[in-house]
């Protein structure tokens, strides 16, 4: 049944539903994040980090906190029926995005001293923000179907549950990054 | 839905992401200065996490159930 046929109460029922499926996803997602960061300390403690460059990982960070706050305010807008504010925030956060991935794998990965064969540390490293990275992509990507949709003009106020989808998604990778970005650029030092 | 309670809406990520920036500068001073600081470091990536799971991830909205479609 497509929802635009449901009433508004049934959509919201059906949304609760919803809502609930995206957040086991998430927290099943989460689960391999978590893995792969216990292996980082499980193998080489706090004492040792990756050599890398600091300010890269600042500035991927704040792209990446910067495009959360986009996605926000991109979701809000569409909540309370500001199509044009939902399209403007959306476009910068899948900007942000792509800037992210082209600061991690673009620069990071092209100016790292080791490639992921060297050893168990950098094999983890590149793990660690490959996987999110594709997280990165994806996000972008169902960024995208979601906007190319509102265009279409397939949500409203009242309906719009896969921009908030969309939306929930963006923050988790965040919410990873957040984890990660200490465990290989701030904790410890590099190897001597 | 009002204009107001949207402009309020907005200000809480505002404030999120004045509180993230915060944070996240004061992470990357201790990891510059003192790199084995492990636990400070953890929990403001706990309290970063904390903070973008409730205002922006909203995960009171999965426990709210039927009743509450509100746009906190």
């Amino acid at each position: 049944m497509s929802t635009g046929t449901l009433s508004i109460a049934d959509y919201h029922k059906k949304t609760v539903t919803n809502r609930l499926g995206l957040w086991l996803f998430i927290v099943s997602d989460a689960f391999v994040f978590a893995g792969l960061f216990i292996a980082r300390f499980y193998l080489y403690g706090a004492g040792v980090r990756p050599e890398l460059s600091q300010i890269v990982g600042l500035i991927v960070t704040s792209i990446l906190v910067l495009s959360s706050f986009f996605a926000n305010r991109g979701e809000v807008s569409m909540a309370y029926g500001d199509t044009k504010g939902y399209f403007r925030n959306t476009l910068i956060t899948i900007i942000l995005g792509i800037a992210f991935l082209i600061g991690v794998v673009g620069v990071e990965w092209q100016i790292a001293p080791y490639g992921p064969d060297h050893d168990a540390l950098w094999s983890l490293f590149y793990t660690m923000t490959g996987f999110h990275a594709f997280h990165v992509l994806t996000g972008v990507i169902f960024l995208i179907i979601v906007y190319r949709n509102a265009r279409k003009g397939l949500y409203t106020a009242e309906r719009h549950f896969p921009v908030e989808a969309a939306a929930v998604y963006w923050h988790f990778v965040d919410v990873v990054w957040v984890f990660f970005y200490p465990a290989l650029y701030l904790i410890g030092l590099p190897p001597i | 839905m009002n204009e107001e309670q949207k402009t309020m809406a907005l200000q809480v990520g505002v404030t999120v992401l004045i509180l993230l920036a915060a944070l996240t500068i004061g992470e990357y001073f201790i990891g510059l200065f003192a790199p084995y600081w492990w636990a400070p470091l953890m929990a403001i990536a706990l309290l970063k996490a904390f903070y973008i799971v409730r205002d922006y991830m909203h995960i009171g909205r999965v426990f709210a159930g039927d009743e509450a479609e509100e746009h906190s």
